[in-house]
């Protein structure tokens, strides 16, 4: 299990837990004191990304926001790709 | 005629209980036509209540709690860790519908518009607090008051805390604070960065005294009557339904 956290400036702490099998994700943890309405909505996050290569994150975080009806405080969409990139670098 | 709403005054439970009770006044506001309600309570024993997205190993030193006898949860929304120290905090819960006129649509908005009854209520104490958002309350520039909302059933919960003589040494040996939060604020003591009423005032200040502020600055803010009352029937059975959920490993540990 590979682990990075950031504080997005100005923002809340994020961090990831992720694991990777074969240049893919195979499994997604995001924890942090931000806020994301409906909080359930999280877990579909972790799922849309569980299985991504490691060159679809991106993409699958920008398509899951880009569906749902989802309300971000203290994070953007970005900082989401941004913290993986970083676990999966450390 | 002044609108009234529903205080619940200073109930004193454990964690689970309080936690379900918040959920249960929330579920039921809508089905059973409830009052708006406002609650007052404090935690027996003291706990250290997590957010919903927060990872418990992370944020809480487990093996110290233990010894101190604190209990842990995790609450239904979001934002960060907090201490609630039987002997010295307030958390407040209120609950109305998204539709209300007095309730901001936009989350960000009624944040400030609810914090603003904390700060009513802490101004009425001499204290100078102002929102600090997305979700804080601070008092010379530390922080005092941490607050939360959720949205689901059609209603807006929102909970938070109230520092009035909370043992922060304590809160600090039972929060983990993470390096980069640290780092990004420069900060040497994280300690310095948290107040409470009565450090502030540098006087003693009873929790009579301060729960009457509160239910002033929430009368005042809301223009609304605040009339004592109890859980329904109804609320009291999601209630017992729901402390088991908040017990379960599964909903503690889950992240």
């Amino acid at each position: 299990m590979k682990r990075a956290e950031y504080k997005v400036p100005g923002g809340k702490l994020l961090a990831a837990e992720v694991q990777e099998k074969c240049g893919a994700l195979s499994n997604v943890k995001l924890v942090g004191d931000f806020f994301m309405h409906p909080e359930e909505a999280i877990m579909g996050l972790e799922e849309a990304l569980t299985g991504s290569p490691l060159g679809e994150i991106d993409e699958r975080v920008e398509s899951f926001f880009a569906e749902g009806d989802i309300i971000l405080y203290g994070v953007a969409p970005g900082d989401f790709v941004k913290v993986i990139r970083l676990a999966l670098a450390s | 005629m002044t609108e009234t709403w529903r205080l619940i005054d200073m109930r004193i439970e454990d964690a689970p209980t309080q936690m379900a009770i918040d959920e249960a006044i929330a579920m039921n506001r809508l089905v059973e036509d409830n009052p708006n309600t406002i609650r007052l309570y404090r935690w027996r024993p003291s706990a250290v209540s997590i957010g919903y997205f927060q990872s418990l190993e992370k944020e809480v030193n487990l093996e110290t709690c233990r010894e101190l006898g604190v209990d842990v949860i995790r609450r239904i929304t979001g934002g960060g860790a907090v201490f609630h120290d039987y002997d010295g905090e307030i958390t407040y819960s209120l609950v109305a519908p998204e539709t209300d006129p007095k309730m901001p649509r936009d989350i960000l908005a009624s944040y400030q518009v609810i914090c603003g009854a904390i700060i009513d209520g802490l101004k009425k104490l001499g204290v100078d607090a102002e929102f600090k958002p997305i979700n804080d309350i601070a008092a010379g520039g530390k922080k005092i008051s941490g607050n939360a909302q959720t949205r689901r059933h059609g209603v807006v919960l929102q909970h938070g805390t109230v520092l009035v003589d909370s043992d922060i040494p304590t809160m600090f040996r039972v929060l983990r604070v993470s390096d980069a939060k640290i780092s990004d604020k420069m900060i040497k003591a994280v300690e310095e960065r948290v107040t409470n009423v009565r450090k502030y005032l540098g006087r003693e200040v009873s929790f009579r005294e301060a729960r009457d502020a509160l239910v002033d600055g929430f009368q005042k803010v809301f223009d609304v009557s605040l009339k004592p009352g109890k859980l329904t029937r109804g609320e009291e059975k999601t209630v017992e339904k729901l402390k088991a959920k908040y017990m379960s490993e599964e909903w503690v540990h889950q992240r």
